[in-house]
């Protein structure tokens, strides 16, 4: 990249110049300078020139200090880098199988699900709108690691990025769990690791339907769960690929299923021999001319293809996501030493409720 | 003040000159890589079962990728290198998405690494894709495009499709000598 100066470059030049090389998401960016990324390296205790994960075709290196400059592009904070850190990790591991995932033509978004003390430090949203903009955290962090695999694996659209519609969640889809509302362990623990951990995860669906039960009630949450699902949404655990897809489940409807005593395991169960799709073309296979084709087979091949987690706000409106062709893998945060002074200098609060003074 | 570079060093792959071409097919082994997707099968059927008619005397030998994703795998790159060192030439199928595109690639350039010249065979839109993933990887590895749309597997559509044009058009880039870029020692990108 040729040498820019700040002074001689406006804002402008420095965007189009990033844009021209390929380096951004479309939008404009704050432009990497030495002294941001420098500032960006306070989050973190690595080298800037230790290699955080591997990438794309070649494996193409993405350093701590690379990292940066996509966080700083992206907008985040330098308290958001251990998120990213782990982020990365999550990429570079290869059950994400984000290495088919980002290029296929299924247009495939990565999904982040943050859990643990971190949401709530970084301001992490998990409640009304979590998935959708306003959070800077939410939203950054999300950026940072889409353009940061971009960047790094050297993919773009039309040539090794091949998505045929795209997808506008690609780069901006996370949220924290709900844990706090949750009936049931949280995610992460589901996965493997401690309560007390803060853990971000990553899978790779393509789609999401959002959608309410008639009633609200316990059955009629499970039954939505199934009614809901498009037949395209199918999924199987497996070595090679692991297809899954994740109920997201606001706080009121999981509360209607902890009053039927289901625990996570339960539900999934209850799913995987309840879902079937039709299969209505007349097809024979070769060497069973005598045998009548199935008029519905199985949706799910198993418990560990459908996942569980409780995210969202008041309100009887669900999501699913799927089916994701990706992980999930889940990698644990790891803090600097200066975490807590870090936190104190840099936060952003909310001030956005317009109520504030009159029902005190 | 400077800006620290959010893109990857990646200026550096060295292009390794192609393998050789065979200088006709007849009598030769061909081999058909068939790199997982649906639709390989029935296209390489359809131009093995060209190539039978045109070649009397030549034969074949098939690698079948169980799924897509094998192909990263080391076990399963060492396996095809095996199986292409057994054979004269080969064709691999198919380039029709974003991944089965790379990874043919990835397939074909194993071919290469194993001494036998490879050719991949791809859906027009894929071409771009295709050439990006052979360069990044090292080679400017030979394809031919099919007028056979993605995801197709109707053999007898297919067998419609791939017509003695694309034959011809197979069958060159099969046989072709190299040209001094394909020949050329090892340059940087």
């Amino acid at each position: 990249m040729p040498e820019q100066s700040q002074d001689e470059q406006s804002l402008a030049e420095i965007n189009k110049s990033l844009y021209r090389e390929g380096m951004t998401d479309g939008l404009p960016v704050i432009p990497p300078t030495e002294e941001r990324v420098e500032e960006m390296l306070l989050g973190t205790d690595k080298s800037p020139d230790h290699v955080v994960g591997r990438l794309g075709n070649n494996e193409n290196a993405l350093t701590v200090e690379r990292l940066a400059a996509n966080a700083v592009m992206a907008g985040c904070l330098p308290t958001y880098m251990p998120v990213l850190e782990a982020g990365v990790r999550a990429l570079a591991d290869p059950d994400s199988n984000s290495i088919q995932f980002s290029v296929s033509t299924g247009s495939w978004a990565y999904q982040w699900i943050v859990n643990g003390p971190v949401r709530e430090m970084l301001g992490i949203e998990t409640g009304s709108g979590a998935f959708g903009p306003s959070f800077h955290a939410n939203q950054t962090i999300a950026r940072a690691l889409g353009m940061a695999y971009r960047n790094t694996a050297k993919i773009y659209p039309g040539e090794k990025d091949m998505g045929v519609m795209g997808n506008p969640a690609k780069f901006s889809m996370l949220a924290g769990e709900n844990e706090e509302a949750s009936p049931w362990e949280p995610y992460h623990v589901t996965h493997g690791y401690d309560e007390d951990d803060s853990t971000i995860s990553l899978a790779g669906p393509n789609s999401w339907v959002q959608w309410l039960p008639s009633e609200n009630t316990g059955e009629h949450v499970l039954r939505g769960m199934i009614e809901n699902t498009p037949s395209s949404m199918r999924a199987s655990s497996g070595e090679d690929l692991n297809v899954t897809i994740t109920h997201a489940i606001n706080p009121y409807n999981a509360e209607e299923l902890e009053k039927e005593n289901l625990s996570k395991q339960e539900i999934k169960e209850y799913i995987v021999e309840n879902s079937y799709y039709k299969t209505n073309e007349y097809t024979r296979t070769f060497g069973d001319e005598e045998k009548v084709p199935p008029r519905q087979v199985q949706q799910y091949a198993d418990t560990d293809a459908v996942k569980v987690t409780t995210i969202g706000g008041p309100g009887r409106v669900n999501a699913i996501f799927g089916s994701s062709i990706g992980g999930p893998v889940t990698k644990k945060i790891e803090f600097p030493d200066n975490w807590e002074s870090l936190l104190e200098e840099y936060s952003i609060e909310e001030n956005w409720v317009p109520t504030e003074g009159f029902y005190d | 003040m400077g800006l620290v570079t959010p893109g990857s060093d990646t200026d550096d792959v060295e292009q390794r000159p192609l393998v050789p071409r065979v200088d006709t097919l007849a009598g030769k082994t061909i081999g058909l890589y068939d790199n997982g997707k649906p639709a390989a099968e029935p296209l390489l059927t359809a131009v093995q079962e060209k190539l039978e008619a045109r070649y009397p005397d030549a034969t074949f030998s098939w690698y079948h990728v169980e799924h897509l994703n094998q192909i990263k795998n080391d076990d399963e790159q060492d396996a095809v290198v095996e199986w292409a060192e057994g054979v004269d030439t080969a064709i691999g199928a198919i380039g029709d998405c974003g991944s089965c595109t790379k990874f043919l690639a990835w397939g074909v350039e194993l071919i290469e690494d194993a001494g036998t010249p490879g050719v991949g065979l791809i859906d027009e839109g894929f071409e771009l894709d295709y050439q990006s993933n052979a360069i990044e990887r090292g080679r400017p590895l030979r394809y031919k495009k099919t007028p056979v749309r993605c995801e197709t597997t109707d053999l007898e559509r297919v067998r419609e499709e791939v017509s003695e044009d694309v034959m011809d058009g197979i069958e060159d880039e099969l046989t072709r000598p190299l040209n001094d870029k394909e020949r050329a020692e090892p340059v940087a990108q």
